[in-house]
């Protein structure tokens, strides 16, 4: 049996406030699955992505990203995990270039393997023409592709996307689609958070859905379709909504 | 890429800390005005007015012009003050722009994180140093009698005030809060540590004060190291300063391995 990408047990995070975000959260992603994460704001779906990641601390649990215990080990449980945040967290005066190539350069690649990368990237992001250009002046697409390019630069085995298509026009959505496929078809691990339910639908294998900091549902995504109503009523039923409410409310 | 482990030296992610000093190099030559001129321009003032100006109706001190007298000090508080900026401003910068996240994600221990920091405060804290000497040049002020103590006292309180720096960036929620102990603190004490006069100037009652303040230590020896003139041994001051450092940086490691204003 390979070891899973993520293993989550028992996670709890609490923060200073005393807030419970999370709360005796377990879950695998097996390698090489493409995940969704869904759940509604404030479920906890960012925090778990940040005690994955580093940037929070966590309460209680265990972490392991490949076996490897992201708490005691962090630095090589993180080496192998590229992330492209929900919220832009970027050295705004900072060029596309830069941005890319420091990353790269935190992850311990010379000078020779970056400009490669980084070159490859860029293209591949149609960001060329934007490539000396400072983050703050790039509009809200292009600022989008510049992180996933970050996120990319050390060509981690697993992806995490925190929203990687909020605010992004139709082209870019499609074109990110088609990559993000790519990349998953030559063996990478990917975790997706999205609120558009049609891309969860398209992109990813296996699904959980995660409310008040819990896992309340957890599959293949073919089990979120065998009762009437797809996974938007899967979705809604399992974050304790009912799907009539929410489509009358719409309406 | 993904199965090749980051390459490590003596433990250390060198690439890693390279990326780091160079990001903040960036960083600060976006705004060479306010990171270098603006202190050579203050130490041109301080150094023509007290030193030339006002200096020349003084005495000599100890065989030395009092021009000559103050260049250390005016020196020693360019270079404290040049330290505390640029780490509170790199770090707090970060923590505000949430790009320190760019560094909690990547495989940096903590000590590579502070190291990188601190380099930087060191070069920026030399070249402004340079800088004044070169000043301290054209009005026939500058002399090197011991170039090691002289670097010593440079680097070394760099590294305190670094540390320091470091340690209200992670503190401070606003730039009120980010400017406190420079204004409450590090500007009094630097100015009554013997920038302009000697301890033999203070009245009788107030000799305690400069012998309690380790600002009087750092200027004393980066003094002692320039023209040979001391008023406390110097081994003492370079313990104070160990000391510091020691302390300091041992806070600053159990901030940064706890998270605190780093990590959610």
């Amino acid at each position: 049996m390979t070891v899973p990408a993520i293993n989550i047990e028992h996670l709890r995070k609490a923060y200073r406030s005393g807030t419970v975000a999370v709360q005796d959260l377990s879950m695998q992603v097996q390698e090489g699955d493409f995940f969704g994460f869904l759940g509604p704001n404030g479920a906890g779906k960012s925090t778990t992505i940040h005690c994955i990641t580093g940037i929070a601390t966590v309460t209680s649990g265990k972490i392991e990203i490949f076996g490897i215990d992201a708490v005691k080990n962090y630095r090589e449980a993180r080496r192998l995990i590229g992330l492209s945040p929900q919220e832009f967290n970027v050295d705004t005066f900072a060029t596309v270039t830069q941005i890319v190539d420091w990353m790269g350069g935190y992850f311990g690649m010379n000078a020779a393997q970056r400009k490669s990368r980084v070159d490859m990237l860029i293209q591949r992001f149609d960001l060329t023409a934007h490539a000396k250009k400072q983050f703050r002046e790039l509009s809200g697409g292009l600022k989008r592709r510049v992180i996933l390019a970050r996120a990319l630069v050390h060509d981690p085995k697993l992806l995490i996307l925190d929203e990687p298509t909020a605010g992004v026009d139709v082209e870019l959505r499609l074109d990110l689609w088609r990559y993000l496929q790519e990349l998953n078809a030559e063996g990478k691990t990917i975790l997706l958070t999205s609120h558009y339910l049609e891309e969860v639908e398209r992109l990813c294998r296996t699904i959980a859905v995660i409310a008040k900091g819990q896992i309340v549902r957890q599959g293949p995504k073919e089990e979120f379709f065998t009762t009437p109503g797809g996974l938007e009523k899967a979705y809604l039923e399992a974050t304790g909504h009912r799907a009539e409410h929410a489509v009358a409310g719409a309406a | 890429m993904s199965d090749v482990t980051v390459p490590r030296h003596m433990g250390i992610n060198w690439i890693g800390l390279g990326t780091i000093i160079r990001r903040e190099w960036s960083r600060v030559w976006r705004v060479p005005i306010q990171a270098f001129l603006a202190p050579w321009i203050s130490a041109l003032m301080f150094i023509f007015i007290f030193g030339f100006v006002v200096g020349g109706n003084i005495r000599l001190i100890a065989g030395h012009r009092y021009v000559e007298f103050v260049l250390p000090g005016v020196l020693m508080l360019n270079v404290v003050n040049a330290a505390f900026l640029q780490s509170t401003s790199q770090i707090y910068f970060q923590r505000f722009l949430r790009y320190i996240e760019e560094t909690l994600v990547s495989p940096l221990s903590y000590v590579e994180m502070i190291v990188g920091s601190l380099t930087m405060t060191i070069v920026r804290s030399v070249v402004t140093a340079l800088g004044i000497l070169a000043i301290g040049v054209a009005f026939h002020a500058t002399h090197m009698y011991n170039i090691f103590e002289f670097l010593f006292w440079i680097i070394s309180v760099s590294i305190v005030f670094g540390l320091l720096g470091i340690i209200i960036a992670l503190w401070a929620n606003n730039f009120e809060q980010l400017t406190m102990l420079n204004v409450f603190f590090i500007a009094p004490l630097s100015f009554v540590g013997g920038v302009f006069n000697t301890v033999a100037m203070l009245p009788h009652w107030l000799k305690w004060l400069a012998y309690a303040n380790p600002f009087f230590y750092f200027i004393n020896g980066l003094r002692d190291s320039m023209i040979g003139f001391d008023e406390a041994p110097p081994y003492l001051g370079m313990s104070v300063a160990l000391a510091l450092i020691a302390v300091l940086g041992g806070i600053t490691w159990r901030l940064f391995k706890i998270g605190y204003g780093l990590r959610e």
